[in-house]
């Protein structure tokens, strides 16, 4: 009886040093996740900026309750920047995913020069974006290369104004985008194409499959999950498009190709209004962390379907 | 329809000869083994014949049809793998199902050749259970099933017990041979484990380094084999092989065991083969037909090694050029440095040339 009463007693003890113990890397972990994230609470409920004279810490005399959530909701600069990031994530997204897919069927069987051609598909990924920025805006000048080759393929001087014009700025945007991402789709897929057994394809050849029916029943099942998280990265990523984006356009002309980060970007730097900036940050903080709960949710079922 | 033929077959990876013209025929209907060490051609035949490779030389004929350039899917082979390959993302039903349902067979039809062929392997009531938790025995199951909905006329099968520890082995060599008599299938059967190719083939094929050896029943093989090689493959221990010459003497041709001082007699159809050759020769026996014997006719050999196997004991006899292995009941009274002397029963004694190491026997 009394050991059993001493045990606890014992555990306790050991809790309490161990608790004492982690103490100072407690202190840093909750300083570097949770404080600024309380202080961008803090700060997204003041009307607070630089140029107020005020320390953040005593932002509170600037207190204005929700109005930043409320102007935000109104903000249709913020609502068209948000819908523009999406219409470059659905066209971008499943563009490097099925090009990222064609490329890798074809790199998983062997063909002479595979090994060149494999290094020169993965460099786009490693150029800095700041330089594929610079490229693509060379490129679509309206005497640029890319009206040169439109020029020689249809016979007349083309001139078109790629970054002046709202729609095509987009277009180049968008293409600049697969260009340099593609790649790491790639890269992912053919991971998870190699990794699909050999034999359960043999077998299905000799059960009679053709290849199209190998590739859905047998090659995508198996690479759902590698697929889900391919996809999960690229649209996160895609989500925060930025410097390839801001180098080609700044954003225009106008805001025809202001996403969300860009938006961002010049309310921070131009308008200064730092308050704003914290609301509409902690609100898509708050957004994208629902989106990846469901994606994780949809993983872990893909998992256990192909466990 | 569907006996196979294989006419000079050849297969070369770069400047490697995985198989030297191999011929062989396999009566429709019949359990083939194809036996032999690692490396010896076996896989590479089976894959030749299920169309995954393509040989280098020589015709494969499924019947009269020759089945060159004919692809893998369109050659009505059921094929199981080593590890048996079952689709792990789907279900027992779905992998049952997966071959007429590429072939886009009507669902009241699969329905009905899948419940048919569960029904049969005793895979009713697992159909809905998920394929990647399943024992090992299932997954062989359910491997066959999926092969055998097809009906292919010609089964091969690749090792396919050469995942399953020794015990449940002698279930599944059971379990297979009735499935063979249940389906009635041509059954081509690659193995390293000459237990599986006795118990079950109707004939094994003997291969080794790429060239067949020997094509007979189990019996045959065992008893009779042409040459060096099968014997010391075939049987748990080896035929033991002693090198000697034949002499002339007054109980007929012996063989000259030399050192070992021994003149033991031969079967009269040896006998006429042997007489006359030149050369020495090599004495085989199988260690199951050497009797101990009280002095007289027989090899006098030290005992090196008792090894005891249970219901009997394997006697290890002597050393190097004249090391002999006997096979006694396990109350064997023979222990290590003494000496024993073994008689082989005379009917059962085989020769062999000593230079090209083929059997010698009359006709």
């Amino acid at each position: 009886m009394k050991t059993v009463q001493a045990k606890p007693a014992l555990r306790d003890e050991g809790a309490k040093l161990g608790f004492r113990l982690t103490l100072p890397a407690q202190i840093l972990v909750l300083f570097i996740a949770v404080f600024p994230l309380l202080m961008q609470l803090y700060i997204s409920l003041t009307d607070w900026s630089p140029l107020s004279g005020l320390g953040w810490w005593s932002a509170w005399s600037l207190w204005n309750n929700f109005a930043n959530y409320t102007d935000l909701a109104v903000d249709a600069r913020f609502w068209s920047a948000l819908k523009r990031t999406a219409i470059v994530m659905i066209v971008c997204v499943p563009a490097e995913f099925l090009l990222g897919l064609a490329l890798a069927t074809l790199f998983a069987d062997e063909f002479p020069g595979k090994r060149i051609f494999y290094s020169i598909l993965l460099m786009p990924m490693m150029v800095v974006p700041a330089v594929a920025g610079y490229m693509f805006f060379m490129l679509f000048q309206s005497g640029g290369p890319v009206n040169d080759i439109l020029s020689s393929i249809s016979g007349f001087p083309v001139t078109i104004a790629w970054l002046s014009d709202p729609t095509l700025a987009l277009i180049a945007v968008m293409v600049a985008d697969i260009w340099q991402w593609t790649p790491l789709m790639f890269l992912i897929l053919l991971a998870g194409l190699v990794g699909v057994p050999e034999d359960q394809i043999k077998a299905a050849t000799l059960l009679g499959a053709n290849p199209w029916q190998r590739f859905v029943t047998i090659v995508l099942p198996k690479m759902k999950t590698i697929i889900i998280i391919a996809l999960a990265i690229r649209m996160i990523e895609n989500f925060k498009i930025f410097d390839t984006l801001y180098i080609m356009t700044g954003g225009g002309p106008g805001v025809a190709t202001e996403t969300i980060s860009v938006y961002i970007y010049k309310l921070t730097t131009q308008d200064l209004i730092w308050g704003y900036v914290a609301a509409i940050a902690l609100a898509i903080l708050i957004v994208l962390s629902i989106a990846a709960v469901f994606t994780m949710k949809r993983m872990a079922r893909a998992r256990e379907v192909t466990a | 329809m569907s006996a196979i033929h294989l006419q000079n077959l050849v297969k070369k990876f770069g400047d490697f000869t995985a198989l030297k013209t191999m011929d062989l025929a396999i009566a429709d209907g019949e359990f083939m083994a194809l036996l032999g060490p690692s490396g010896c051609g076996k896989s590479t035949t089976m894959n030749m014949i299920a169309g995954m490779e393509e040989p280098t030389g020589g015709k494969i004929l499924f019947g009269e049809r020759d089945m060159a350039g004919v692809p893998m899917g369109r050659r009505g082979v059921g094929f199981v793998f080593q590890n048996y390959a079952i689709f792990t993302h789907m279900t027992v039903r779905q992998n049952l199902a997966y071959g007429p349902k590429m072939r886009g067979a009507p669902k009241a039809e699969i329905d009905r050749r899948v419940g048919a062929i569960a029904e049969m392997l005793q895979l009713t009531p697992l159909l809905d259970r998920k394929a990647d938790r399943l024992s090992v025995n299932i997954l062989q199951r359910v491997a066959i099933g999926r092969s055998a909905i097809m009906e292919p006329a010609i089964f091969l099968l690749d090792e396919p017990l050469s995942n399953v520890d020794a015990a449940f082995r002698a279930v599944m060599r059971t379990e297979l041979k009735q499935l063979q008599r249940q389906f009635k299938q041509t059954m081509v059967y690659v193995t390293h484990d000459q237990l599986e190719a006795m118990s079950m083939a109707d004939r094994i094929a003997v291969m080794d380094h790429g060239v067949l050896q020997q094509v007979g029943t189990p019996l045959e093989v065992y008893n009779n084999p042409a040459n060096v090689f099968v014997a010391r493959f075939i049987g748990a221990p080896g035929m033991n092989l002693l090198r000697g010459r034949p002499a002339e003497s007054d109980r007929g041709l012996v063989i000259d065991l030399g050192p070992l001082g021994a003149t033991p007699p031969l079967p009269a159809e040896i006998a006429a083969a042997v007489r006359g050759a030149r050369g020495d020769v090599l004495y085989g026996f199988r260690p199951e037909q050497a009797t101990l014997v009280e002095g007289g006719q027989g090899l006098s050999l030290p005992v090196t090694f008792v090894e005891r196997i249970g219901a009997r004991t394997i006697v290890h006899l002597g050393q190097g050029e004249s090391a002999v292995k006997a096979v006694f009941d396990n109350d064997v009274g023979l222990a290590i440095g003494q000496t024993a002397v073994v008689a082989p029963a005379v009917q059962s004694v085989r020769v062999f040339d000593a230079a090209t190491g083929l059997a010698m026997i009359a006709g």
